[in-house]
């Protein structure tokens, strides 16, 4: 095992952008808990426990989504993209805190977390791509659109050269300065959908339980 | 377009900024802008304008809160598109939230994230109603409800007449003369209402309703006054005139000491006083309060009433009003008042919490300045009709019983449309 004696510059920096970017989500997390759930005084008629399982499981499912089933190579590519981005969120918390253990990542596993982001990597290109020639899409996109899915894509990209050549302090700089600029952002633009996205999903199942609509028939 | 008044902008600008519940802060933060929701809108998929997809009404809220609420939308507002609430802001959103939105909230069930799309254009009629800036037909009907009691000012005396009228040909049809239709009478179970269409336009629908009372042996009044089930003040995004209509339909149950609120057939009047109006009043009602779908299931069961469902034999389908199937969980419940009354039951596709809005709702009625559009959305529904080759199509709501009329003239579907009190009533063994 080795020992790292002292963190780089780069080390540092992202140390500092994850605890911004931590306390920014943890922030928006308190908030959200504090302002609680809507409190209806309409009677109930379903079973509000049942509609929120319903929201974040079967209702999550392609066959009931026509964004989903209509949609399958776009959804099936969002997807990837997403495991992916957590993936590299996963390898990102492993990194920072592998720069005192300096655990060495076995190389067969490196380069098999290397290929399944490389396709994350190509799926996010793909949606951005889509979002560049579609005329309809680009039409209502905003420069937050390309920015978030530009750096979590860049980001998944050198998370895979990272794992593939841990070795080579060029590419592990360009890693966390990356990730740098990836967890500033992370919280501000339309990525911060990773905290919205399950409160979104709890207040449909809430709206829908109330009223006895999910679970569904 | 004339300036809009700053102390009603600040006004509109404090609804995205006060909550007492996360639930606006969510949806206001989760859209992705993927776009994937285009295709369960009506809008969209008839005219096939980006304008219409159910992200772009989203963001033009969402960008008004940034540019005020968030540190990108304040200090880089174009990195976010975070866009200031001004004089063209508010013209796109009149076109966008009320012209092109009957908030159906068919998209919020396909939505990738599950952003609550008809809350936020909900939220943004509330900031053009603080404006002023609500369609002027939708606000003459919302002014009618509150000046009369009800959305088509309909004058009492005539009312009455009408409800006379009716009584005499209940009494004609059951060959009863004590049978009647009940004004203003107190300590009744039942405290029903009615769509002012029904008087105005189709008074047979209210005989109907009757002739299920008469052969349920209920107790039962109808208000000369505030018998109206609609709330306009609903869709006008106006929560105080959504109130006061609110309020002066409660407290008339109370004035008449009734046991039972029934809410006739509405979706949205349903909507609105089932699950907004406690919250509008600030607390729950002190009696019990249900659709008159879910009353005539009560009665079914209890075998109240018998029904020879061999007397509606004709091919029929279901239009499923999305304020009480999809956002009001009566789907089971109108599937089997209708198995219990009708012999040949053919299914739209799609159908039940995932049929198509019928194009008339969300206060487009009442909006003359889009009919066009709505007229056009409304194939959608045509063609789930036609497809289904049924003879009658019944459906449990007023206003989708008008949009079906004028689609049924417009396409040439040749089927008639009925109520449920009226297919339940056809089939009544008294």
């Amino acid at each position: 095992m080795v020992v790292y004696s002292a963190m780089e510059w780069y080390h540092i920096l992202a140390w500092v952008a994850s605890v911004i970017c931590f306390g920014i989500f943890f922030g928006h997390f308190i908030r959200l808990i504090r302002f609680g759930m809507p409190k209806d005084k309409a009677k109930a008629q379903g079973r509000t426990s049942a509609g929120i399982r319903y929201a974040y499981i079967n209702s999550m499912m392609p066959q009931h989504k026509e964004s989903a089933y209509l949609h399958l190579p776009t959804y099936t590519a969002g997807i990837i993209y997403h495991l992916g981005t957590f993936l590299s969120l996963l390898l990102l918390i492993f990194s920072l805190i592998n720069i005192w253990i300096g655990w060495k990542i076995p190389e067969l596993l490196g380069w098999i977390l290397g290929g399944c982001l490389l396709i994350s990597t190509l799926c996010g290109l793909g949606v951005l791509i889509k979002r560049i020639v579609k005329q309809e899409l680009r039409s209502f996109s905003n420069p937050d659109d390309y920015i978030s899915n530009g750096l979590t894509t860049i980001f998944q990209a050198i998370t895979a050269l990272f794992m593939a050549f841990p070795h080579l302090p060029a590419v592990e700089m360009v890693y966390f300065i990356i990730s740098v600029l990836f967890l500033l952002w992370f919280p501000l633009g339309k990525t911060r959908h990773i905290l919205y996205f399950f409160f979104a999903r709890l207040h449909l199942g809430y709206f829908y339980g109330r009223r006895g609509t999910w679970p569904e028939h | 377009m004339k300036p809009i008044d700053p102390v009603k902008r600040e006004k509109a600008l404090a609804l995205l900024a006060s909550t007492s519940d996360s639930k606006l802060l969510t949806h206001l933060n989760s859209c992705v802008r993927c776009g994937l929701c285009a295709i369960s809108c009506m809008y969209y998929d008839t005219f096939h304008e980006a304008k219409y997809i159910p992200a772009v009404k989203v963001d033009i809220v969402a960008s008004i809160y940034k540019r005020y609420n968030t540190f990108l939308g304040k200090h880089a507002p174009k990195l976010v598109n975070a866009r200031p609430l001004n004089e063209e802001t508010a013209e796109e959103m009149v076109d966008l939230l009320f012209g092109s939105c009957t908030m159906c909230g068919r998209c919020v069930t396909h939505c990738s994230i599950g952003v609550d799309i008809s809350y936020l254009v909900h939220k943004g009629r509330e900031m053009l109603a603080e404006m002023g800036m609500v369609p002027a037909s939708l606000q003459s009907t919302v002014d009618a409800a509150v000046q009369t009691g009800n959305n088509m000012a309909i004058p009492v005396e005539e009312y009455t007449d009408t409800i006379e009228w009716m009584e005499e040909e209940l009494q004609d049809e059951v060959e009863d003369e004590n049978a009647r239709i009940p004004l203003d009478e107190t300590d009744c179970n039942i405290f029903y209402t009615l769509n002012p269409r029904e008087p105005k336009f189709f008074p047979l629908s209210i005989k109907a309703m009757a002739k299920i009372f008469y052969a349920a042996k209920e107790s039962w009044t109808l208000s000369s006054k505030y018998y109206d089930v609609t709330n306009y003040g609903y869709f006008n995004g106006n929560t105080a005139e959504a109130t006061l209509i609110a309020r002066n339909l409660h407290d008339e149950v109370l004035r008449l000491k009734g046991k039972r609120l029934i809410l006739g057939e509405c979706g949205h009047g349903s909507y609105a006083n089932r699950w907004e109006g406690p919250n509008y009043l600030g607390h729950s009602y002190e009696f019990d309060m249900i659709t008159a779908v879910e009353l005539i299931k009560e009665y079914i069961d209890s075998g109240r009433i018998r029904l020879d469902k061999s007397l509606n034999s004709e091919p029929v389908t279901i239009h499923d009003p999305c304020n009480l199937i999809r956002n009001g969980g009566l789907f089971k419940t109108l599937r089997y008042v209708l198995h219990a009354s009708c012999s040949n039951i053919i299914e739209m596709d799609p159908y039940g919490n995932d049929n198509h809005c019928c194009g008339g709702g969300g206060g487009q009625l009442a909006m003359s300045e889009y009919n066009e559009r709505r007229l056009g959305i409304g194939k959608i529904k045509a063609d789930q009709i036609s497809k289904s080759s049924a003879k009658i199509v019944i459906t449990p709501c007023h206003n989708c019983v008008d949009q079906l009329l004028q689609l049924n003239h417009t396409y040439k579907l040749n089927v008639k449309i009925m109520t449920v009190a009226e297919i339940v009533a056809n089939a009544l063994i008294l």
